[in-house]
């Protein structure tokens, strides 16, 4: 084999491998722009949804063309080959040759002959001949390779990882924050007995947690449970004006004086114990007497109605007698149990209901009226909260209910934080947003009193007009360190001697009048 | 590989270390500089060495005028000097039949080596006395050409310091030499060198080592090494950089050069680079050879503008900007 064509043979093999190289390179910086614009268009959609349109024929031809001259652009700069003389520099850099191949490729390619031009190219030939295209361009991955797995992983997790960003993530499939609080909350009704009125309540939370109802269903939702919060409360009104009559007529027996005191605190379960107190001694004494102190066999039957009226029937069996029947007993027992667990109701349901409607305004606000967007698109958002009045969702305020609600949320420990701009029921204190922070006019220029007197003498006055702002103490170190400097250099020129020349000038003075001056005036 | 090209440029490297190795017995370090001069020697070129007093340069031209088996002579030049002290002049003989004729009396340039002490303090018209000869090899004088044995070599040295009733060398002058170099002051361990061989009571002796004609063949093989256009490039590259007024001038260039180098440059750039590409054993050259020779080739034919000088902008620092920011061919 000739030493030429061992030379291109060489020089063939380390431009492919460098134009393979080349190629993955291109082609992994392609998709690192592919990744980071799909990366930057999930975060945009992420923080401004409306922001970025989704549809528009226009605005996805440029994104084609774009694309499509990006592609192009790839395709062109991965196709150009890598020619025998780029690949002659490239192993001599790789190598260390000194531009032998180099040398030697452009003597073989012009086909130059001289003793001197055979040796070398043949000194080269061998030199080839000994390299090795895999060491000289070594199959390692493109550094593009890891900007792209980076971008790969990043892009992995705006889309997969954080179900928020992710257009692959069914809202309908994973429950909304909103449906998941409102689980909760049918959670709270799970141990109560269950009347009509739970059932009813659960319903309309069950209607609330569904993704696929309407804002019609929603609203009447919300009535139905505002329907059943007030006759709670009513019902649990009465019980309380019963508990009250009771705690009266039970003061007038000593031994359920303390009982009474319980109840009218509103502490049935210490009322309960104390009562079961009374029932044990009671029952003592039955055994004592055999059944003397409780003559009056018709206090013994139930009590019918409503708990009121049980409560104000069990008030009657206590009237008028010292001693205490153990049905009696019973029967006020229970009676009082009853009226326990219907405050128990009262506050589940209240509590209920108000959750619901909360967690109904945040989640409103969370999907269409972000914290850091207050945009007019705030406007158009429908309102899910009705009137308590008027049962209208389009009342007038209702953007500036949601505008001044954004803030609310709950912290960890689960109190309110409230809006700090105040909200539509006036609950929340106000308070004006933070500016952007500014350095302070001081900080930036030093503060300087001049002694400004009046035409009468008096001192400068007080309402800061004899107050001047001059350059501040860094600025005026800056110039005197600059003037302290030029001094320096001042001394140094002035330093001539007697022909009035400095000493460092004299040089050029001497070649500008030798040299310069001479030929000008020529 | 044990063809006649591959014996020459053994043979080169070998008298070409073996010069080097007799000259570094009386000179200590300035390795480089013996380099340089050696390579001028070959290149076919002139060298002027720059350095303070003391510093060895006249000692350097010495020992090598004793290294090399070629005829030398020394001109120690002053401003009094005429250009026919230095080229010859023709006297008036009378011969045994009583005519009179003119004879040329040959100057102490008519030397194979000519050591031009001093250079800078004779006038330039005693300094224009070198330009032909150093050009052209020859000499003219009332009329008639005489040519200058093979090899010439002019070695020049001026000082830097002494300005005082000193003439700097014309453009034109110190184009004609090929090398610039300056001699830097000796540090602590060859002092120490310095002392121990010069105040003993014998001082080492050379001896020659390179004859005429093995001279004379070391320059032709110089000459036969043959360069890539891509190399060639670089050096063009390099020169064009140093012009202000060209597109390829560096910004630098533009802004403390008056005058860039000439193509005489490039010529010094190629011809050293090949002597140091043969001095590496290499038949090739390469843009490391070339940027090897740049300072010392290039810095004396650039000059300088007002502003360098105000500065204190020097030419090699203007070079080193260059040879940084020229890229070498990548095909």
């Amino acid at each position: 084999m000739k030493d030429s064509e061992i030379i291109l043979g060489v020089l063939g093999g380390i431009g492919r491998r460098l134009w393979v190289g080349r190629a993955l390179q291109e082609a992994f910086f392609g998709l690192c722009v592919l990744l980071f614009f799909l990366i930057a268009f999930r975060l945009a959609g992420a923080v401004q949804p409306s922001g970025i349109p989704a549809t528009g024929i226009a605005v996805w031809l440029a994104v084609g063309a774009a694309m499509t001259a990006f592609v192009a652009y790839l395709a062109w700069r991965v196709s150009r080959r890598v020619t025998l003389p780029q690949a002659a520099a490239q192993a001599d850099a790789r190598a260390a040759l000194r531009d032998e191949l180099k040398s030697a490729y452009w003597f073989v390619s012009n086909s130059e002959h001289s003793a001197f031009i055979d040796t070398q190219v043949a000194r080269a030939a061998a030199t080839a001949g000994r390299l090795d295209p895999r060491t000289v361009v070594p199959g390692r991955p493109p550094r593009s390779l890891w900007a792209a797995a980076a971008l790969g992983v990043m892009f992995a997790f705006v889309t997969w990882l954080a179900p928020q960003m992710s257009p692959y993530w069914d809202a309908s499939a994973a429950p909304a924050p909103s449906q998941t609080q409102q689980q909760d909350l049918r959670a709270l009704l799970q141990d109560m007995p269950r009347d009509a009125r739970i059932e009813k309540l659960d319903q309309a939370l069950e209607t609330l947690q569904r993704s696929d109802a309407t804002a019609e269903q929603k609203r009447r939702a919300l009535e139905d449970m505002r329907d059943i919060a007030e006759q709670t409360n009513m019902e649990a009104a009465a019980a309380r004006e019963g508990l009250a009559r009771l705690a009266e007529v039970m003061k007038a027996n000593p031994k359920l004086e303390k009982v009474a005191e319980a109840i009218q605190a509103g502490n049935n379960k210490v009322a309960m114990e104390l009562l079961e107190e009374v029932r044990r001694d009671a029952a003592a004494q039955q055994d004592n007497t055999s059944g003397e102190q409780f003559p009056d066999a018709a206090v013994a039957t139930q009590h019918q109605g409503n708990l009121a009226e049980q409560l104000d029937q069990s008030g009657r069996d206590l009237s008028g007698t010292p001693n205490i029947s153990a049905p009696a007993l019973d029967n006020l027992m229970k009676t009082l149990d009853q009226a326990a667990r219907e405050m128990d109701a009262q506050n589940r349901v209240n509590q209920v209901q108000r959750r619901a409607r909360e967690n109904m305004v945040a989640t409103a606000q969370r999907s269409a009226a972000p914290h850091n967007e207050f945009g007019s698109n705030r406007q158009d958002v429908a309102n899910p909260e009705p009137s308590p009045d008027s049962g209208n969702a389009d009342m007038q305020g209702a953007s500036t209910f949601r505008r001044d609600s954004a803030n609310r949320e709950e912290d960890a420990d689960g109190a309110r934080e409230g809006s700090r701009t105040g909200s539509a029921s006036g609950e929340s204190p106000s308070m004006a947003l933070t500016g952007k922070a500014t350095q302070r006019l001081e900080a930036q220029l030093k503060l300087e009193a001049i002694q400004r007197r009046d035409e009468k003498g008096g001192d400068d006055d007080k309402d800061g007009k004899g107050w001047i702002y001059t350059g501040s103490q860094q600025q005026a170190s800056s110039l005197d360190f600059e003037d302290v400097r030029a001094r320096g250099g001042f001394d140094r020129e002035a330093a001539a001697q007697h022909d009035r020349i400095p000493v460092r000038q004299k040089q050029v003075v001497k070649n500008y009048f030798l040299n310069l001056h001479e030929s000008e005036k020529k | 590989m044990n063809t006649v090209v591959d014996r020459q440029i053994q043979a080169f490297r070998e008298q070409f270390v073996s010069v080097r190795e007799e000259i570094s017995r009386i000179i200590v370090g300035n390795d480089d500089i013996v380099s340089g001069v050696m390579t001028c020697l070959l290149a076919r070129g002139h060298v002027l060495l720059e350095g303070i007093p003391g510093v060895g340069k006249t000692k350097l031209v010495q020992t090598m005028a004793d290294v090399l088996d070629l005829k030398f002579s020394r001109i120690q030049f002053t401003p009094d000097l005429m250009p026919g002290d230095i080229i010859g002049t023709n006297i008036v003989r009378e011969d045994e039949s009583g005519r009179k004729n003119f004879e040329f009396q040959h100057g102490p340039i008519f030397a194979n080596m000519v050591l031009a002490d001093e250079i800078n303090r004779a006038t330039p018209k005693t300094q224009s006395a070198l330009l032909e000869a150093m050009q052209e090899n020859s000499v003219s004088a009332a009329g008639s050409t005489h040519a200058l044995e093979q090899p010439f070599f002019v070695l020049a040295t001026q000082n830097p310091i002494e300005m005082e009733g000193t003439y700097p060398l014309p453009e034109a002058q110190m184009d004609r030499f090929f090398f610039k170099l300056r001699l830097d002051f000796p540090d602590v361990e060859q002092l120490h060198l310095i002392i121990d061989r010069t105040t003993r009571e014998k001082e080492p002796v050379v001896k020659r080592v390179l004859q005429q004609g093995q001279i004379l063949e070391m320059r032709d093989t110089a000459r036969a090494i043959p360069v890539a256009r891509p190399v060639q490039e670089y050096a063009i590259k390099i020169t064009l950089a140093t012009h202000p007024e060209s597109v390829q001038g560096h910004e630098m260039t533009k802004k403390y050069v008056r005058f860039g180098s000439s193509p005489r440059g490039s010529q010094a750039l190629i011809l050293g680079a090949k002597v140091h590409a043969l001095m590496n054993d290499r038949v090739h050259v390469s843009c490391e050879d070339v940027r090897a020779v740049t300072l010392p080739a290039l810095r004396h034919r650039i000059l300088l503008n007002f502003e360098a000088e105000a500065g204190r902008v020097d030419a090699d620092t203007i070079l080193q900007r260059i040879l940084d920011w020229v890229p070498e061919p990548k095909e």
